[in-house]
């Protein structure tokens, strides 16, 4: 009986916290963000003479570097969060679903959500290069990697700043210093430090599957990068599944 | 001998330095129980508790003979509707029923069978498939109670449902409460800050104030025991200096404050009763002409802290 409630749940859940995040106002973020990246590709597929490494580069910086971690510090740290502070989540938190399992919707919502707009986004990239440049075989071994790591990032980047929605009344301030300065200031330093971002791990395991522009040069080992972001969301899940279920909400 | 569907002993919770119950007493048997007390007097978080969104500090509370605090298999059991407006606006009603179903574990046919049915004992039919952002206050309060009767739980708990509505609406609501009670069962707690508005749906009520239980019981025995408690009494117009002089030979008369101008007589009598059955005779003999009588005491508020000082 108890199971029954909590997948009849954590059905619901999926269903109308997915549809919630993609009706909500930042589809208009997202368009904007679709065309500037295909507006900056479209171009630059007018200057360059490379064809994959210079689309592999755009990728890479355009979204693996900013846009990914964006996206999903606004849509991740602010799901639970603004549900807490608009109390639309009383209807959840005074439900019989296991609190743990409703987090797992919240989180599955979110994966599901926020993989669908970066496939898109990067999909709108990649064929705004290559509608320039023109469309080959090769062009299309370069978009499949690329749509698995932004999956890959969805799920890790997802399950960390769900997380600070839950702990923290303000997780937008950390998320932003989490992205800026962690990822992308301490992540570009020369050295061994810059192993211990999210997007190197991800950078490593993207170097196994694509052999043009700077990220084919990335050095590591991509089965140990996979299992440490593997590693990584289940932590920070079974973490925020154990803070919401001690959350008070007032 | 049946268990009390909610005990609470000793039951305190406070937020940082704000107290929201201090040493809360109760025990709610089966039927409609009225809680009723000022804003701030610690309903809300009485039914926080119940829900188990919040834990105590200290004390114990039983919810249907179980501990609510991560216990999400007796919610099934409690149905709740709060007193905040949380329905999303971009839901039709029939939507948010879904919804609030599936999170209760039910689905398919049976699901679409009982949101029928409760939306019909609301009278929602024709808006349910309108989105619930174009509702009145008066359509969101009945999507909120059926959304907390969905699941057919043994306890409903209602706070505040007639809060911002009109009065017709406000006695369609009241009659629903009292339908949901003897046509389909369900034992319900209800909250208000109007006493009347309880007095129409139950006679059995619970008086909260600033987070403690000051009375519990019938509220024919309570209103008797605020008529027992001193009001302060205003007095305004010409010749109070006379009447006074009167009322001090009164033995209900507790004090007696005239202003300088001897225009404005504050009195505090024992017993309120006796002064208003006394004040016509007292007034014509000594042919004094009131221009305002006012009782301080009006206002819930000042009723409670006589029960609170007795």
């Amino acid at each position: 009986m108890r199971t029954e409630i909590n997948l009849t749940g954590l059905r619901t859940m999926i269903v109308f916290s997915s549809k919630k995040l993609l009706i909500n106002r930042r589809w208009m973020l997202v368009v904007l963000v679709a065309f500037l990246v295909g507006g900056v590709m479209g171009y630059a597929a007018t200057e360059v003479e490379q064809n994959l490494s210079a689309a592999s580069d755009l990728l890479n910086l355009l979204i693996l570097f900013f846009f990914m971690p964006i996206l999903a510090l606004i849509y991740g740290a602010s799901m639970i969060r603004n549900e807490i502070d608009d109390r639309s989540i009383t209807p959840v938190i005074t439900s019989p679903m296991d609190r743990r399992v409703s987090y797992l919707g919240y989180y599955l919502s979110l994966f599901l959500v926020l993989s669908v707009l970066l496939m898109a986004i990067t999909t709108i990239g990649w064929a705004c290069f290559f509608a320039v440049k023109g469309f080959d075989a090769s062009a299309l071994q370069l978009l499949w990697p690329y749509l698995v790591t932004v999956c890959l990032g969805a799920m890790v980047y997802g399950a960390l700043f769900l997380v600070f929605g839950v702990v923290l009344r303000h997780p937008i301030y950390l998320g932003l210093v989490y992205v800026f300065v962690w990822e992308d200031f301490i992540g570009s330093i020369p050295g061994a430090i810059g192993e211990y971002t999210l997007r190197h791990h991800l950078m490593v395991v993207a170097s196994s599957w694509v052999d043009y522009g700077e990220i084919s040069t990335v050095t590591g080992e991509p089965i140990m990068s996979a299992l440490t972001l593997i590693i990584i969301t289940l932590t920070m899940l079974a973490l925020g599944a154990w803070a919401f279920w001690n959350k008070e909400v007032p | 001998m049946t268990l009390p569907i909610v005990q609470a002993k000793d039951l305190s919770k406070w937020y940082g330095e704000v107290i929201g119950l201090n040493n809360f007493k109760i025990e709610v048997g089966a039927g409609i129980t009225g809680m009723v007390g000022p804003n701030g007097s610690g309903k809300s978080t009485f039914f926080k508790l119940v829900t188990g969104t919040i834990h105590s500090n200290s004390g114990s509370l039983l919810v249907l003979g179980e501990k609510p605090w991560k216990n999400p298999s007796q919610l099934g059991r409690i149905g709740f509707c709060p007193d905040y407006d949380f329905l999303p606006a971009d839901l039709s009603g029939r939507d948010y029923l879904r919804f609030a179903g599936g999170l209760h574990g039910m689905k398919g046919p049976s699901l679409q069978g009982r949101i029928d049915e409760v939306l019909q004992i609301v009278d929602m039919k024709g808006a349910a498939d309108r989105k619930m952002g174009g509702y009145s206050k008066g359509m969101r309060q009945r999507m909120k109670i059926a959304g907390s009767f969905l699941s057919d739980p043994d306890l409903l708990l209602l706070d505040e449902p007639l809060t911002g509505t009109d009065p017709v609406v406000r006695r369609d609501i009241i009659d629903l409460i009292k339908t949901l009670n003897k046509d389909h069962g369900h034992d319900i707690i209800v909250s208000s800050h109007v006493l009347h508005e309880i007095e129409r749906m139950t006679h059995q009520v619970a008086l909260i104030y600033k987070g403690r239980a000051v009375a519990s019981g019938d509220i024919d025995e309570i209103r008797h025991l605020m008529s027992d408690h001193p009001h302060n009494i205003v007095l305004e117009g010409e010749g109070m200096l006379k009447l006074a002089q009167s009322l001090l030979e009164k033995d209900f008369t507790v004090s007696l404050e005239l202003s300088h101008d001897r225009r404005v007589l504050n009195i505090k009598v024992s017993r309120p009763d006796d002064f208003f059955d006394t004040i016509p005779t007292l007034m014509q003999e000594c042919g004094c002409a009131l221009e305002r009588m006012e009782s301080l005491d009006d206002d819930l508020e000042s009723v409670f802290k006589y029960l609170v000082r007795w």
